[in-house]
């Protein structure tokens, strides 16, 4: 796939297409916001990820100018080295669908890239039992075995666990996962999500030993994350 | 004009006319019918007793009855003044004028009645009584004399003596027409002789010398000395009727040594006239006549005061009040007006006392002219003075900066009542907003006057030092703003700044250069609570430049000295702190790359960027204000743990969860919290040795009315250096002190602790008996729909 790449760092641009190029995908790098929104005018690609701090153009000023200028835009990433809570929301809202914070490791990279391009190449795909390292889901029967062991769950929390497996390493937002499983986000209160997430936690004992963790992009959402 | 010349022009104004009016109503007389009432008022209290010498004989109602009209024939006169004779009178006097000859036979029994007959000129004189005749003038005389003297007709002239029987019995009359004063003698000009009174007349024949009246009145030109008359009771005099002398049948006794005087007393002969003791009815004028006589005996006429007498004895009251107009209250003033009064009154009536008539009328004519007239200009002045003062106060625009509410009177006093009401109210907002406004400055300050007390301190002030200043002294002040330890230079610079003499008055230029210099040197103090402060004095002067006290301005640079010291840090971090990973990244760099060197680069490489980051978080805590939300704290510190799992885990190091909380929410800074525990835990992995165990336990703790959450970290390292605790938490304080892995960062701690503080929660620092540290976090829980 054709993914669209854009800092100011030489160092981080090789980095990042050693990366992408392991995964087989075509890489196109830009070093600054002015040249990248030229190329997305000129080309087509499936990913752009995109640097905050660039020079000319910066991360965030692209992103709203492609929410203008480009019709079915692709999903774009966005990458700083800016940790803070309010930034990263600030990004989210802006239309990033999900943001990776500098320096992160080479494996959570692409296993956040290939979630975004999963989801936006096959997002109706649908598998009746699937296996995700420890844990089988099993869809008609709204089961979760872990370590082949059936793990008794509601079926907000079997919807949930769902959710978050067939999105893993993406982040999503809270409205989105209620609309999501309860359809309405009516009488909901956060306090509501945020303990179904905490008891999700600890039933299927989602911990980095087990090669999972869920990360909590606070003031936004969630995000399930694959560990090696 | 100003308000003083304007009052010393108006003073004069009414001096000269209270002396106008003293001398003008003396000169013309003006207040004669007051003065008059006055003298008749006073002259009833004294009524001096009739002459016993004297005996009238009247030509009375009953003797018109008896003998028929006026006139009667002269021979009847001669009977009666023989009848007379014969009872041996000291003396004879005809109050009828005898100017015309009448029938030859009656004029001749009359001058024989008067000079004995027949008229013999080898007689010696008999020892017959003396006859005295009048004389009357006419007035105007011919030739420009004042008058003309018409003798008695030829037969009634003494042959003996001439004309020196002679008298007048003219009357003068006050302009209301009452008798009061009569002139002891008369003379119309150089050239003609001077006639004495009828009654001089006889008090020479009595005492063989003029009267010490007649005396006092020649030496006046033309004898123009008129005296008052002081009359005895009206009637005292004793009295027969002229029937009576002409029948013979009055008493020897009543006659004998006698001065008889004939005259008309009934009412249809006319000579009858007002005098003071008539008491509105009349007094013969006979009557008249013989009063004088007794007064010339008793030598009590009352000599009117002349013209400049009573002009001295009017002004000098007059004057004395005019001086104290300038000099008195207005109650001394209305004070002096009543004594004045009675005393020109009382003045009066002594001098009467003592033979003298001082009219005090104009004077007080004078007195109530001037007083109410000085007390309406003070009045109006005042009154102008006053508005011009309102309006001068009006005209300043910026005299209120909140405005007036303008009132609106239709009459002239009520808008200067408004006025007024609006200047009070002016100068009430204008205290208040200078009150308020150094209430109000972002500044604090004090005031102190010249004895050293503080008579204001703003509220930032007071709140700052958390007391009230007002009421205390300067040194009082210090002590209670300023550490001990720096006192001595702030009463170093006080004393500096102090101006040496109280009295010492500065003009405007001086002013300004004096707050130039004031505010160019300051003292730098720490108050006993930690506060910094800069502290400028400077001289409250007055309008005239005279010293008052003292303005104090602080500020308070705490801040500003936190953020020095903020700055000193930072400059230690990047010194330190930063440089020696970077310095030994890049001598591992020198070396060779194997699996270890890129390890330690790595670590290396962390350290630095949670250096970075646990600086740039402590920077905007110190920036922006708490901005929680609700979170689960179960699922960030489990968070967490999930991030820092493959650290632990490289070594071996398990870090165990027990969560006996029942999902605790609390407002909280994820940021910032995640980066204390983060924080927390690294370290704990860092002091844990290798396959140890790391045990992090949440619960609920009931405190009173609040929930807190509890989070412990337990490791099983070799714990906390007991020199350490107690300064674990403070910046720079190199974890735990253990030199042989002095790779803390030095903020770590201090960072912790500044974040749980932000969340009003607390942390605590302890080592387990067994070894291994224990850390304590306690955080308020938040109950749902809080936020």
């Amino acid at each position: 796939m054709r993914v669209a790449l854009a800092d100011d760092h030489q160092d981080v641009l090789d980095f990042m297409t050693s990366i992408l190029e392991e995964m087989e995908h075509i890489v196109v790098t830009f070093p600054d916001g002015e040249r990248l929104s030229q190329g997305l005018m000129r080309d087509t690609f499936d990913l752009v990820i995109l640097d905050w701090n660039m020079p000319k153009k910066d991360g965030l000023a692209v992103l709203n100018w492609m929410q203008e200028a480009i019709k079915e835009a692709p999903p774009v990433i966005m990458m700083t080295s800016r940790t803070a809570k309010n930034d990263i929301t600030a990004a989210l809202n802006a239309g990033a669908d999900d943001y990776i914070t500098k320096p992160e490791d080479r494996n959570v990279i692409s296993a956040r890239i290939s979630a975004m391009l999963r989801r936006s190449a096959n997002s109706g795909s649908f598998e009746t039992k699937a296996v995700y390292g420890k844990y089988t889901l099993d869809r008609i029967e709204h089961k979760v075995m872990y370590d082949d062991k059936e793990v008794t769950l509601t079926a907000k929390e079997f919807e949930l666990i769902d959710l978050l497996f067939r999105n893993r390493d993406r982040t999503m937002s809270r409205d989105y996962i209620m609309e999501t499983i309860w359809r309405t986000n009516a009488a909901l209160t956060t306090r509501t999500l945020d303990m179904h997430i905490s008891r999700v936690r600890s039933k299927l004992n989602l911990k980095p030993e087990n090669g999972f963790r869920i990360f909590t992009v606070f003031g936004y959402g969630y995000r399930l994350e694959t560990l090696n | 004009m100003t308000f003083r010349l304007r009052l010393i022009i108006e003073w004069f104004i009414i001096a000269f006319l209270a002396n106008a009016v003293v001398i003008t109503f003396l000169q013309w007389d003006i207040t004669a019918s007051f003065d008059n009432l006055l003298y008749d008022g006073l002259s009833e209290t004294a009524r001096p007793p009739a002459d016993d010498d004297i005996l009238i004989v009247a030509i009375d109602d009953a003797s018109l009855k008896e003998f028929g009209k006026w006139p009667w024939a002269r021979d009847q006169h001669a009977q009666v003044i023989n009848n007379i004779k014969k009872l041996e009178p000291r003396s004879i006097s005809l109050d009828i004028i005898l100017s015309e000859t009448g029938e030859p036979e009656g004029d001749k029994a009359l001058s024989e009645a008067l000079y004995g007959a027949p008229l013999n000129p080898e007689e010696t004189p008999s020892n017959g009584p003396a006859i005295f005749l009048p004389l009357h003038f006419v007035t105007p005389g011919n030739d420009g004399r004042a008058f003309d003297t018409i003798l008695p007709a030829s037969p009634f002239l003494d042959p003996k003596m001439g004309q020196k029987n002679l008298g007048h019995v003219n009357l003068t009359f006050d302009s209301d027409g009452i008798l009061r004063k009569n002139n002891i003698c008369f003379q119309a000009s150089e050239e003609t002789p001077m006639w004495p009174h009828l009654m001089e007349r006889i008090y020479q024949n009595r005492h063989g010398k003029a009267s010490p009246a007649m005396e006092k009145a020649v030496k006046k030109p033309f004898c123009e000395a008129p005296v008052l008359i002081p009359f005895s009771e009206s009637g005292s005099i004793s009295t027969i009727s002229y029937s009576e002398a002409a029948n013979g049948t009055m008493l020897a006794d009543s006659v004998r040594g006698k001065d008889v005087i004939i005259g008309a007393t009934a009412a249809g002969l006319g000579d009858n006239y007002p005098t003071p003791s008539s008491n509105g009815s009349l007094i013969p004028g006979v009557e008249i006549i013989a009063n004088m006589l007794g007064a010339l005996e008793r030598d009590d006429f009352i000599t009117p005061l002349s013209l400049w007498q009573s002009i001295l004895i009017s002004l000098l009251p007059i004057w004395i009040l005019l001086i104290g107009f300038l000099r008195w209250q207005p109650r001394q003033i209305l004070m002096a007006s009543g004594v004045i009064f009675l005393g020109l009154l009382i003045l009066s009536a002594t001098l009467l006392y003592f033979g003298f008539w001082f009219p005090p009328g104009p004077a007080l004519a004078a007195l109530f002219l001037a007083y109410p007239l000085w007390g309406w200009r003070r009045l109006q002045a005042m009154s102008y003075y006053m508005g011009r003062k309102l309006r001068e106060l009006e005209s300043e625009e910026d005299s209120s900066p909140l405005g007036l509410i303008q009132k609106k009177s239709i009459d002239l006093v009520g808008k200067q009542r408004d006025t007024l009401d609006q200047a009070i109210d002016n100068i009430r907002d204008l205290r208040r907003f200078v009150t308020d406004t150094l209430s109000g400055l972002p500044d604090p300050m004090f005031v102190i006057n010249m004895d050293n007390e503080v008579i204001l301190s703003n509220d930032i002030l007071n709140q700052r030092i958390d007391s009230n200043l007002v009421g205390g002294d300067l040194s009082n002040a210090i002590e209670t703003m300023v550490r001990k330890e720096d006192r001595p230079s702030v009463w170093q610079y006080i004393e500096a700044s102090d101006i040496e003499s109280a009295d010492v008055i500065i003009d405007q230029e001086e002013i300004v250069r004096m707050v130039d210099n004031y505010s160019s040197s300051y003292v730098r103090f720490t108050s006993p609570r930690g506060r910094n402060f800069v502290m400028r004095r400077v001289p409250l002067l007055s309008n005239e430049g005279e010293y008052r006290g003292y303005i104090h301005y602080l500020a308070d640079i705490t801040a500003l000295a936190r953020a020095d010291s903020q700055r000193e840090e930072m400059l230690q971090l990047l010194s330190h702190d930063m440089r020696a990973p970077q310095s030994a990244i890049l001598a591992l760099l020198d070396g060779k790359i194997d699996e270890h060197a890129k390890q330690s680069i790595a670590n290396n490489s962390k350290r630095t960027l949670q250096l970075a980051q646990d600086f740039v978080e402590i920077a905007r805590m110190g920036e922006t204000p708490f901005d929680g939300e609700e979170l689960l704290i179960d699922s960030l510190v489990e968070e967490v743990i999930d991030s820092l799992w493959p650290l632990a885990n490289e070594r071996g190091i398990k870090i165990d969860l027990s969560n006996i909380s029942e999902g605790s929410f609390i407002i909280g800074e994820a940021d910032s919290l995640s980066r204390a525990f983060m924080n927390l835990l690294d370290n704990a992995i860092k002091f844990s040795p290798d396959n140890s165990n790391i045990a992090v336990k949440i619960k609920n703790m009931e405190f009173g009315k609040t929930t807190m959450v509890s989070i412990t970290l337990e490791d099983q390292g070799n714990g906390i250096d007991s020199d350490m605790l107690p300064i674990l938490f403070e910046k720079f304080t190199t974890n735990r002190g253990n030199e042989g892995r002095a790779q803390g960062t030095g903020l770590g701690l201090s960072f912790v602790s500044a974040v749980i503080e932000r969340h009003h929660g607390s942390i605590s620092a302890d080592n387990k008996r067994d070894g291994g540290a224990i850390f304590s976090i306690l955080i308020p829980e938040s109950i749902e729909g809080e936020s």
